[in-house]
């Protein structure tokens, strides 16, 4: 074992001699393996580093909310079906159905109210400023006990608020920095197509998906209303979803609830799928891994095909050297060295080379992760370093195997005859 | 798994009956001993006899020299004396070691443990330091780095080299290179020295150094074999064996 153990660490150093003889041509030779390693490095990160950002984003729904919709919810490719489009909407007598069951704490209607009767942007300006894009949702004063939104500053809207139809709002924090950066919002009035509102509440800022962006993207980018208001601004409103609230540790229970109500009140004939989704923070992450599992699939097989020919380039260029150093390979056999040896020799060389190659490449990919984390979410997974390491060394022994097998069955005579 | 006896047997049985005369299975008391050797080639239809029926001994602390023209059948007898080829028919022993029947791998041993090779063109690692070259056929034998080490500065030293242990090849002269060969041929303590035209690419000065140390390693009781084919160089050895045709034509003994 000793023995074996010190050939083996000579070879290492001779192979190390050998390389450090070629510079130039190691270096050519391994550049596949180098980007083939800096490829499965950056795409894992980022798919890694966009898989962390979008869980966080979702965690913060909370472990109580399940979200009801007349859609299938999660990502999706592509328009939604006919059948999807033509469902019966979701109304606010289903969420206040809902209120009834067992494990449900409160279930709170959100009409969406962001564009106007024809199509067009509802328009919010104050303070002098304009802006559309503005998510507006009208919604019920149970929403307070919702986990997802958080008041950092004044308060929700009363019963008596919507009884008395009073226009008031509570605003996302994008929206006070879009009006009021400097000062507080709280009792400032805000114009909703012509319709005076009075801030009443200020949310906290929400984690973000691709560090910011704005726009459609920023759940902070928000007003929440009574829903009698929504309904003067857009009287024709149907585009609801229900935020159900469960009881503490009852989540899934309540979730079995409201989809057996739901399928009760929208006539699901019993064996035909739901027409309507519910989705809790833990599905919607379980679909997104799903989704990554599989581009992680397509990633392995697409920097496989770059190991590959960074393979077939070693495997090139160890057949030359093998033709090169014919006559060491004599001298070595004269001396006494076995078929054995010859193989070790060559193998530990090919593999030695595409190791470095592999370490460079993880070096290489590291730093253009850290880059890359400047602009979008990536974070390099603990797993992807030594795959990345293993995978390079494997590609030296099996490209290496032929050419070394080559060398080791040359004829001793032949090969010190060799010029 | 074939029972070694029987396996022996039938291998015995064989040879019996397909050269018709029987082997001789006990080992000879001296160093080499070659038995009614051919080596043929095929080149086509006709077979060429390379050597035909050649048969000698070494004794241990001989100092023979193997001459004739080229073409003669000297540089076949000079592999198969190597262990670095099989004869096609014949015993050949070396050192108590049946080699004529050896797999590449039980020759390769035999060339580490029993033969070490100088060549004309001395045959360094270009790469590697004297010393790495001297350390090559111990590192092949299985020993340690230290001993090895050791052992490669010892033989450096014994060819008075030890102030250059470190300089590769191309930084020693012709005469210092081939006493480097020499070094890595006697390190591993071989029962000979076998040595290919050691002075053919040396300058007469510098071949008459290198032939003095052989005289030197004869005296300290190393066997040589030298493959020559130039007369003066043979005539410093004690023994001359003349090949012509895949044939002995002359041994004698010169001193």
């Amino acid at each position: 074992m000793r023995v074996a153990t010190s050939r083996f660490l000579e070879n290492l150093k001779m192979a190390f001699d050998t390389l450090r003889g070629n510079k130039l041509r190691s270096f050519l030779t391994i550049i596949g393996v180098v980007v083939g390693v800096i490829v499965v490095m950056l795409i894992s990160a980022i798919i890694s580093g966009i898989g962390m950002a979008f869980e966080e984003q979702i965690k913060a729904f909370g472990t109580r909310s399940i979200f009801v919709n007349k859609m299938d919810s999660g990502i999706r490719f592509g328009r939604p079906s006919r059948e999807e489009r033509m469902r019966p909407n979701l109304t606010i007598a289903d969420a206040l159905a809902l209120r009834t069951l067992p494990d449900v704490e409160t279930a709170v209607p959100s009409l969406n109210v962001s564009s106007g009767f024809f199509g067009n942007a509802t328009v919010v300006s104050a303070n002098g400023k304009q802006t559309s894009n503005i998510r507006l949702s009208g919604t019920l004063p149970e929403i307070s006990r919702a986990e997802t939104e958080i008041l950092v500053e004044g308060r929700w809207f009363t019963q008596s608020d919507v009884d008395f139809k009073k226009d008031s709002c509570v605003i996302g924090s994008t929206v006070k920095d879009t009006f009021w950066p400097y000062e507080s919002p709280i009792g400032k009035t805000l114009e909703i197509n012509g319709r005076s509102f009075q801030v009443i509440g200020l949310l906290e800022k929400k984690p973000q998906l691709l560090g910011g962006g704005g726009g459609n993207n920023d759940a902070s980018n928000t007003i929440f209303m009574p829903i009698g208001s929504a309904l003067r601004i857009k009287p024709n409103s149907e585009d609801i979803f229900i935020l159900v609230v469960a009881k503490e540790g009852r989540v899934l229970q309540a979730k079995d609830q409201v989809e057996d109500m739901l399928r009760a009140r929208r006539g699901v004939t019993f064996g035909k799928p739901n027409n309507f989704s519910t989705a809790t923070a833990d599905s919607i992450i379980e679909q997104f891994q799903s989704i990554t599992a599989g581009v992680a699939l397509a990633m392995v097989v697409i920097s496989s095909i770059g190991l590959l020919i960074g393979g077939i380039g070693v495997m090139n260029i160890m057949l030359v050297s093998v033709t090169e150093r014919t006559r060491e390979i004599g001298i070595r056999k004269a001396i006494g060295a076995k078929r054995s040896d010859i193989l070790l020799q060559f193998l530990i060389e090919a593999s030695t080379l595409t190791g470095f190659g592999g370490l460079l490449g993880l070096g290489i990919g590291w730093l253009l992760a850290m880059l890359v984390r400047l602009v979008f979410p990536s974070y390099v997974p603990y797993w992807a370093p030594p795959l990345g390491f293993f995978a390079s060394v494997g590609i030296g022994v099996v490209f290496g195997l032929w050419p070394a097998w080559k060398a080791a069955r040359l004829d001793p005579i032949e090969s010190l005859r060799y010029e | 798994m074939y029972d070694t006896k029987s396996d022996q047997m039938y291998r015995f049985m064989e040879n019996e009956e397909s050269e018709g005369q029987p082997r001789s299975n006990q080992a000879p008391r001296t160093l080499i001993s070659m038995e009614n050797i051919w080596k043929t080639y095929q080149m086509g239809v006709e077979q060429l006899h390379a050597l035909r029926d050649v048969s000698f001994q070494v004794e241990k602390g001989e100092y023979l020299a193997i001459i004739g023209p080229s073409g003669s059948g000297k540089s076949t007898l000079m592999n198969l004396i190597g262990c670095l080829d099989s004869p096609s028919k014949g015993n050949y022993w070396i050192n108590g070691n049946l080699v004529s029947d050896m797999t590449d791998d039980e020759l390769a041993r035999i060339r580490n443990k029993e033969i070490g090779f100088v060549f004309q063109t001395f045959n360094l690692l270009a790469r590697a330091t004297a010393l790495h070259n001297v350390e090559l056929p111990l590192i092949y034998a299985g020993m340690r780095a230290a001993e090895r080490h050791e052992k490669a500065m010892q033989a450096l030293e014994s060819v008075e080299l030890g102030d250059r242990v470190g300089h590769k090849p191309n930084e020693l002269s012709g005469g210092q290179r081939q006493r480097v060969a020499i070094a890595r041929a006697l390190v591993n303590h071989p029962s000979i020295l076998l040595a290919d035209e050691p002075t053919g690419a040396l300058d007469t000065k510098t071949s008459y150094e290198i032939m003095e140390l052989f005289e030197k390693l004869h005296q300290e009781g190393n066997t040589i074999i030298l493959v020559t084919h130039e007369h003066d160089i043979a005539e410093r050895a004690h023994r001359i064996i003349t090949i012509r045709d895949g044939k002995i034509e002359k041994d004698e003994k010169t001193k």
